[in-house]
């Protein structure tokens, strides 16, 4: 009993003095992005509305009203993802973690791909068809169309 | 499974996540990375977009730890683990769960889900809990063929992905009520929606099997349920209901004791055995449930009965949980019953010895009990959950709640109040 119940400290101890060395938790409530958040396509698409795209980042569609299937693509976890989800959704990052495990590991949908870096997110947007992900407004490319704007704060 | 092998197990979830940032951390730099410009080597790990399709691998876990305030007693998640011979006990809670998707094309997909935790049987064995492929039929209506979870709770799907759950698990007063976890056959999912209501009708068909602990199998076969769930901002409301034979076999040495007994002393064994162990059953289960999520306050409740011809007692359940956001904290109370309605038999053969193992053996079976708990979640780290938890629960009546006997025969259970501490550490990767 004290053999398991050292493991057990021991392995909660080393979890916690490991897990900083990779980054900081996520903080809901903080971490306000300055820049306004587009969503954006590689074209294709036409028109999106932000229900859609709510429906489309909680995992409640995998279709435009048309039927055509869409790529997700998310930034890395971080202010810009946190920013996108709180003003598209209202929700913080442990409540869309936490609802996409429910829906993926459920079998339902595939979660977004997601991207390794911001640039990252702008060539597999410009490269994937039917892709929609979303982009701090100041980071545009030519190549992207801008479907619709979130917030101009 | 050992102690020793039980804490290395334990240890080896909890070392997931550091050895995933470690891969990353440790992974050599890319081949052209001194000689290429910075840009370029950018795009040239950037998949083509085929390479999107491939499969996808993810997963969950849970180390979740259950110590018991009374020592003749231990607590189980009934028809889920083995009763574990610990205290603290790791077996209740602990799962990890590794998650592969792989396109089929634009519309169906294979989906494949391992998941290892303690069973019945004590065993650690990794065993199928998704095995499906599935086809969009069109964008709203999904078809699934193969393994699924079986869909009976409002909160089925996430049993095991604590993760997404608030507690450290779904309330056992409400959960034990019907213990199935997979459902082999088809499901369809028929998503629909008016304005700003989402609404998902998913009618399934198939059967499950679960092994008993101390040996022996209880099986369902012919299920064929209908859930409805409506979506509307932060309020989601579920019903379901689900109708299946049912059958019940014990082999364990505790029942083969009873049986031999009852045979010994009375013509009517057939008759008292025949309620308590067959493939003659029916059951019907019904689940009721709401949810508000607003960001801010987490409201969950669920009612849920089922009713059994033979094998299980007739039994009604219910929790509901109040928990509230405080930044990376949701401390939450819940308050959960569950009564039994008609008990599996009320047979007696008027010998005083043999009627008292009868007994115990058909409380062994009543999971009725009430209980109130309070706890936190804390997300202190990325995709990962620390949860403490507090339950006083008190024993209805001749009942084992969700608790067992270290000495069955000798059990003394009614009325009982016992409390339990749990801590658990989720993540998700």
């Amino acid at each position: 009993m004290h053999n398991t119940l050292g493991a057990f400290v021991f392995s909660v101890l080393a979890l916690m003095t490991t897990a900083p060395l990779a980054g900081p938790a996520e903080t809901p409530g903080k971490a306000a992005q300055p820049a306004g958040v587009v969503i954006v396509t590689s074209g294709g698409i036409k028109v999106l509305s932000r229900e859609e795209a709510a429906q489309l980042f909680l995992g409640q569609r995998t279709t435009l009203r048309d039927g055509t299937p869409v790529t997700l693509i998310d930034l890395p976890a971080g202010p810009a993802r946190n920013h996108f989800y709180r003003e598209l959704t209202g929700k913080n990052p442990v409540q869309v973690r936490a609802n996409w495990s429910r829906l993926v590991f459920s079998g339902r949908v595939r979660p977004p791909r997601e991207a390794a870096s911001q640039s990252e997110a702008l060539e597999l947007l410009a490269r994937t068809p039917n892709a929609i992900g979303y982009l701090p407004a100041d980071a545009g490319d030519k190549r992207l169309k801008v479907l619709l704007s979130l917030s101009e704060n | 499974m050992n102690r020793i092998s039980r804490a290395a197990f334990a240890a080896a979830l909890l070392m997931l996540p550091s050895l995933r940032a470690a891969a990353v951390e440790e992974q050599p730099p890319h081949p052209g990375a001194t000689l290429a410009p910075a840009p370029e080597r950018d795009s040239a790990s950037i998949p083509e977009p085929d390479e999107m399709r491939l499969s996808q691998i993810s997963g969950f876990a849970t180390l979740g730890m259950v110590a018991t305030g009374s020592r003749d007693v231990r607590f189980i998640r009934p028809s889920v683990n083995h009763p574990g011979g610990e205290n603290p006990d790791f077996g209740p809670d602990t799962v990890i769960g590794v998650h592969g998707d792989i396109p089929l094309g634009p519309r169906a997909a294979l989906v494949l889900q391992a998941i290892s935790r303690e069973s019945t049987l004590g065993s650690f064995d990794p065993r199928a809990s998704l095995a499906f492929v599935s086809y969009a039929v069109t964008p709203n209506v999904t078809v699934r063929m193969g393994r699924v979870r079986v869909p009976f709770f409002m909160l089925s799907e996430t049993i095991d992905i604590n993760y997404a759950n608030p507690w450290i698990r779904p309330p056992t007063e409400v959960y034990s009520l019907n213990p199935f976890n997979e459902l082999d056959g088809i499901d369809f999912l028929v998503r629909t929606g008016i304005g700003g209501v989402n609404i998902e009708i998913h009618p399934y068909y198939g059967s499950s099997i679960l092994p008993i602990y101390q040996g022996g199998h209880s099986h369902l076969s012919n299920t064929r349920g209908l859930n409805i769930s409506v979506a509307a901002g932060p309020l989601t409301l579920f019903v379901g209901h689900a109708e299946s034979e049912f059958a019940l076999k014990w082999s364990g040495n505790d029942f083969l004791a009873l049986s031999a007994a009852l045979n010994a002393v009375t013509p009517n064994a057939a008759n008292i055995l025949g309620k308590l162990s067959g493939n003659d059953g029916f059951s019907t289960f019904s689940a009721l449930g709401a949810q508000w999520d607003d960001g801010r306050w987490l409201l969950i409740g669920e009612y849920t009965r089922l009713n059994s011809r033979r094998y299980t007692h007739d039994a009604h359940a219910w929790e509901v949980t109040v928990a509230r956001r405080f930044g990376n904290f949701t401390p939450y109370l819940t308050l959960a019953r569950h009564t039994e309605d008609e008990p599996v038999s009320t047979d007696t053969t008027g010998i005083a010895q043999i009627d008292g193992a009868l007994r115990a053996f058909i409380a062994s079976r009543n999971l009725s009990q009430r209980s109130v708990t309070l706890g936190t979640r804390w997300d202190f780290y990325r995709n990962t959950a620390l949860k403490l938890e507090f339950n006083h629960a008190r024993i209805s009546g001749e009942s084992w709640g969700s608790f067992f006997a270290r000495d069955p025969m000798n059990a003394r259970m009614r009325d009982r109040s016992i409390n339990t501490l749990g801590v658990s550490v989720d993540v998700t990767f």
